[in-house]
């Protein structure tokens, strides 16, 4: 890297803060997606200022930057892919204020997601959003992405969550949209920059919607012969006018490698796990539980059980908790994609998926978000065979676009980051994706912001 | 043809000659702060929509968009207004999608129908804005509406997965999909709603729907306004499945012409509790609500329960063109002080939503302007030393040159940047929102 830019990011932020050794660049040149790219900078700065003064370095000189939190987004989203300064937030974790008149929090944006759970609670609060990777994922990140998880069927997106933003621009100005109050005059600003993958803006003060803890919950979970059965289940679960909090399925392939890696007792013979989980008030509870527990059992259910203290729940989340790791741990090389689907469509695009499956020899680990049609398939492959990495692309390109024909979308709460760009086509027109590039030409002109992410290039449109 | 006839022509032949008004009389009730516009057009189909735009951009014609009309008292007064798109013909469902509670349907499409065909599938748009079910959905989103029970479902921004937009220079675009969970590109349908149609036309609307629940109840509690920062405060993180939460004080409750069976008083302040749920979980809640506050206390039957909370949806309306109605936005635990500034001054109605931190206030009919003027002006420095802002929902044109509808508009230099990247020419809006440079 040139030393001049070198000198300026080090006045910036204090020499020790700065990292240029090609064995460090390399630890930040990749993400929890296939996606590589080096940065020609590593910075970690301490406050709004700081990361102002950073970028003002980089606009000055149309040097690109990448904000990046805990490096757990399975898009490619905190690659550095055209070089530039990535600057990690992981300095940046404290809770600044916890109000719990207003029922807000301002927390900074490295703030890991769990060690915010875990200041609330005593209070009797949260914040609703709980990605699966919360014991690691930052909140900027969970802004960044628009983070879902397994309770958003009925408490919402990160989206629902935030009230206000504190943004260095791409031209290292500051900036604040929203704040502790609802309904600020003007366009939302903050409801656009949210899930917008750092392309728009540095994120570097939120305000976050605080919620009271539920009362109580209970988890069903539910084993099957058919995946069907799993999903004809959730289907008449929501038919009947009930809510869960969470509604999960995990497949064979997905219970196989739990079982190998964490054993929870799972038999190995089955198709389907399906995790209920509900929360609310204790009295509806119980009735709830019971019947959808009665439901599984009409759709031939082949064990049923329902877990009511924490420990008996948390038992039972304890394979579904381990599943991503223990699909990594016995394939370390695997795709993920999020594509999302109309609840009702997941019988028949997973009969696709199966047979996309089937077509390339490959192997599938599927976990999803029943309730609200999210479905993961983890495509295995082995690294460092093109020909089997090839076959695992192109079926996640056959995925999309059975997706896509399903009324769905390519991702419902990863993002599209470096990987998807090329099948934004899919689902937007020329003119759509034009209307969305207005977007970024009024924040980013100069397209210094995390370049080549979320947005497909002129040129690309229509040539998926 | 005089170069007005020209463009009238022009959209004429987009529409048809009988749903382009023009005449003086047929267009004089589409005014707007005493603002006549030279045309109304009302389109059948969004391409429509999307063509009026088009045309009207070529031809230098400003255009403001209109549902039923529920709520155009929201603004600041227009510039010369060239062509209203009314969007009073599309009103038809697009798809219901009853298994996955979605439903896409036209932006005129009232919210009372809406209501009526999701209601047959036990079903609910959880929206309960003021204006009536005659209220457009596509209106109800351009202004950001919602009602009582946001606090526990949220407001447009929050429900809307999906638009479908024409901009101004007549692109018809998609924003969003059908799927709860989609965080594929920029979400632009954040952008629109809220927008008051200054950025483009919602021409079609998806949201996301809630199962109607087993019962509801309205309790009502009386309390002297000492008390009520702590009984709320609490109620609000306790765990009970509160659907609305409202403050009135006597004023309020008066002008809402609700008989309760409370003894009112100047000093009290009403705070009406709506529960939504299963119908197991209601006594307890009921007991504990009840013994949150030592004061009177009330539960109101299905119907009058029923009429409380359409008279708490509907308080923040104007009951007449000239009726002046403010709304000040601050952090949540300010609602209540909120409420007691406004009850100081003489005659004053307010209601707080107080899990949205969100106050509604008016002067009694009496009121001169030189009075209410230094009131309002009051209650904003009020509201923006506690974080928060006042706008006027609704004021005579004589109040709304005197006191600045929207006040200061934060980052409004930017916002002008995204309005001239969506709208070129300015043609959208005639200058409601953003002030006109
Ligand atoms: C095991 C596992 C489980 C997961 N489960 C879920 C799940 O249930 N739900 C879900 O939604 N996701 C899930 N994810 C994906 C991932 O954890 C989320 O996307 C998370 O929000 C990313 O946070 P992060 O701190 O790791 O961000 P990073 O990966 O570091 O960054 C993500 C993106 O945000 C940008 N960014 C980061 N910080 C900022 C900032 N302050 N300002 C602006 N831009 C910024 C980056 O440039 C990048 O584009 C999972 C991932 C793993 C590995």
């Amino acid at each position: 890297m040139d030393k001049k830019v070198r000198r300026a990011l080090e006045k910036a932020v204090g020499r020790q803060n700065v990292l240029t050794k090609p064995a460090d660049l390399l630890l930040y040149s990749y993400d929890s997606s296939t996606a590589e790219g080096r940065p020609d900078a590593v910075v970690f700065p301490d406050s709004t200022e700081e990361v102002a003064r950073i970028v003002k370095v980089c606009a000055e000189r149309g040097l690109p930057f990448v904000a990046r939190g805990a490096g757990t987004n399975l898009s490619g989203g905190s690659v550095p892919l055209r070089g530039g300064v990535v600057i990690v937030l992981s300095r940046m974790n404290r809770v600044l204020e916890i109000d719990v008149d207003d029922l807000r929090a301002v927390v900074q944006p490295g703030l890991v997601n769990l060690d915010l759970q875990n200041v609330l609670a005593p209070h009797g609060l949260q914040f609703c959003p709980d990605p699966a990777s919360q014991k690691v994922s930052t909140v900027g990140g969970n802004v960044a992405e628009n983070a879902g998880g397994p309770h958003c069927l009925k408490y919402g997106v990160t989206v629902n969550h935030v009230t206000g933003l504190t943004v260095v621009m791409p031209s290292g100005e500051v900036r604040s949209f929203g704040g502790k109050a609802l309904d600020p005059p003007g366009y939302d600003l903050a409801g656009v920059l949210i899930g917008s993958e750092g392309t728009l803006g540095i994120v570097t003060e939120m305000v976050l919607r605080l919620s009271p803890l539920p009362d109580d919950a209970q988890t069903v979970l539910a084993i099957f012969d058919t995946l069907e059965a799993a999903g004809e289940s959730v289907s008449r679960i929501i038919a009947e006018g009930m809510l869960p909090a969470a509604l999960e399925i995990m497949d064979r392939q997905t219970i196989e490698a739990v079982e190998a890696s964490f054993p929870s007792g799972l038999p190995l013979d089955v198709e389907a796990v399906l995790l209920i989980e509900l929360d609310g008030l204790t009295e509806s509870l119980a009735r709830q539980a019971a019947r959808c527990a009665e439901i599984c059992r009409e759709l031939k259910a082949r064990e049923v059980a329902v877990g009511r203290t924490p420990e008996e729940r948390e038992k039972l989340w304890s394979a579904r908790r381990s599943a991503f790791g223990a699909t990594a741990r016995i394939s370390p090389a695997m795709l993920v994609n999020d594509a999302t689907v109309p609840r009702t469509k997941i019988p028949e695009v997973l009969r696709e998926i199966q047979e996309i499956e089937r077509r390339h020899g490959l192997r599938i680990a599927k976990i999803f978000h029943a309730g609200d049609g999210n479905l993961h398939s983890n495509i295995l492959f082995e690294r460092g065979n093109p020909e089997d990495f090839r076959r695992a692309e192109e079926a996640t390109a056959e995925i999309f676009r059975a997706c896509a024909e399903a009324g769905g979308t390519i991702t419902g709460e990863h993002g599209v980051g470096a990987e998807k760009v090329k099948f934004m086509s899919l689902l937007y027109s020329a003119d759509d994706i034009d209307a969305q590039r207005k977007l970024k030409s009024v924040f980013d002109p100069e397209g210094i912001a995390n370049p080549g992410k979320v947005l497909p290039e002129p040129a690309e449109v229509g040539s998926e | 043809m005089s170069a007005l006839g020209d463009r009238l022509y022009a959209l004429e032949e987009i529409v048809g000659a009988e749903s382009l008004l023009t005449d003086t009389e047929a267009v004089a009730s589409y005014r707007v702060d005493g603002e006549q516009p030279l045309a109304v057009a009302l389109p059948e189909s969004s391409e429509q929509v999307a063509a009026l735009l088009r045309e009207a951009a070529e031809g230098g014609l400003s255009v403001l968009m209109r549902g039923a009309g529920r709520h155009m008292h929201l603004g600041a007064p227009p510039t010369p207004i060239g062509l209203v798109v009314s969007m009073d013909r599309l009103r038809r469902v697009v798809e219901y999608d009853a298994e996955n509670l979605t439903i896409t349907a036209q932006a005129g499409m009232p919210l009372g129908t809406l209501q009526g065909v999701v209601g047959e599938r036990a079903q609910m748009l959880p929206l309960d804005p003021r204006g009536g079910d005659g209220a457009t959905l596509g209106g109800v989103v351009a202004a950001n509406l919602a009602g009582p029970i946001r606090m526990r479902y949220g407001s447009p921004r929050d429900l809307v997965i999906g638009l479908r937009v024409a901009l101004a220079d007549g692109a018809l675009i998609k924003a969003g999909g059908k799927t709860v969970k989609n965080v594929a590109g920029y979400d632009l349908s954040k952008l629109f709603v809220g927008s008051f149609g200054t950025l483009g036309a919602i021409c079609e609307v998806t949201v996301r729907l809630t199962p109607k629940p087993e019962s509801r109840a309205m309790l009502v509690l009386a309390m002297n306004s000492a008390e009520v920062k702590e009984v709320t405060g609490k109620l609000l993180r306790s765990r009970l499945e509160i659907a609305s939460l409202d403050i009135a004080n006597e004023a309020a409750v008066r002008r809402m012409r609700l008989s309760l069976p409370i003894t009112l008083a100047p000093e009290l302040r009403i705070v009406f509790v709506g529960l939504m749920g299963d119908r197991a979980a209601m006594v307890r809640q009921e007991n504990e609500i009840r013994a949150s506050s030592g004061g009177a206390f009330a539960r109101l039957d299905g119907t009058q329960g029923g009429h409380a909370w359409l008279s708490l949806r509907e308080a923040p309306h104007p009951n007449s063109v000239d009726e002046i109605v403010a709304r000040a936005a601050l952090p949540i635990s300010y609602a209540t002080e909120t409420v007691d500034l406004v009850s100081q001054f003489d005659g004053w109605w307010s209601v707080a939503r107080a899990g949205d931190g969100v106050v509604y206030a008016g002067p009694p009919r009496e009121a001169t302007t030189e009075m209410m003027v230094d009131r309002l002006a009051e209650l904003r420095e009020f509201a923006q030393r506690r974080e928060g802002v006042v706008i006027l929902e609704a004021a005579s044109l004589e109040m709304k040159r005197g006191f600045s509808v929207w006040g200061d508009i934060p980052n409004l230099d930017l916002l002008r940047k995204l309005k001239d990247a969506y709208d070129p020419t300015g043609n959208l809006g005639c200058w409601r929102y953003l002030p006109r440079r």
